[in-house]
């Protein structure tokens, strides 16, 4: 009932999501490390092209090292990348929780009646 | 990955760092100990930590404390005559601790730890997030 399309991108969407603000936890858990790496997650290229193919459930997810500039400890973690990183992708996930939730109520709805 | 793993994640860094401030306390609270030449000094402890390893899923999954190192215990040799554990040339041991650095040190500490604490809030506003799908109509 639940394999369509919009379904499926949504909540392949939101495991994306979560798992880019665990990325941010252990950037910022790591700001002091020397010689840490902040990593960063993409997804949202893949689940585009997953999409336009017909199975979103085909993306991935990647994580790579970010580029930026290694302090004189060799730790490249940004605090503020990382704080808006984490505050949007909270963002992003209230919004498509709350779109799953109206897909769900249009279900309850034809239950219901 | 265990369940609510963000803030797990952002534990050991709220813990890491709580350490970190507790040992500098440690080391400004001693930073006048006297100890005789005999032994050695007080020694400022240090915080040494290194990243979890990241698990299937490729998420790193935090920091962790890997020892905490000791400064030297030659310390600095202080003429002192009239103090009573002076030895008899009138020296005793003072502990090499920096305080412009404990300061520095500790700042860093504080300011690691409220970033780690405000992950903590937002990791927990998407895990309600989460649970609430499918609640709110």
């Amino acid at each position: 009932m639940l394999d369509d399309v919009a379904s499926v991108t949504l909540s392949t969407a939101l495991s994306a999501l979560a798992a880019r603000q665990r990325v941010s936890a252990n950037n910022i858990a790591n700001i002091e490390t020397p010689n840490f790496r902040a990593g960063q997650l993409s997804f949202e290229d893949s689940l585009r092209q997953a999409v336009s193919s017909g199975d979103p459930a085909q993306a991935t997810v990647s994580i790579t090292p970010t580029s930026d500039p290694a302090g004189i400890n060799g730790n490249n973690v940004n605090l503020d990348t990382e704080t808006l990183t984490d505050q949007k992708t909270a963002l992003q996930y209230q919004l498509l929780s709350g779109a799953m939730s109206a897909k769900f109520g249009l279900i309850d709805t034809v239950l219901k009646g | 990955m265990s369940i609510f793993s963000a803030i797990s994640t952002s534990g050991t860094g709220l813990s890491t760092f709580r350490t970190w401030i507790d040992v500098i306390a440690n080391n400004m609270a001693n930073i006048n100990t006297v100890k005789p030449t005999s032994g050695a000094a007080f020694q400022a402890q240090y915080v040494q930590a290194q990243d979890v390893a990241a698990g299937p899923d490729g998420v790193g999954a935090g920091v962790s404390i890997t020892g905490l190192p000791l400064s030297s215990a030659q310390g600095r040799l202080t003429y002192q005559p009239n103090n009573p554990l002076a030895d008899a040339k009138g020296y005793v041991r003072l502990p090499d601790i920096d305080m412009g650095e404990q300061m520095g040190n500790l700042i860093m500490a504080q300011r690691a730890f409220q970033a780690n604490a405000a992950v903590v809030d937002r990791a927990r506003e998407t895990y309600l997030d989460a649970i609430n799908i499918g609640k709110n109509h």
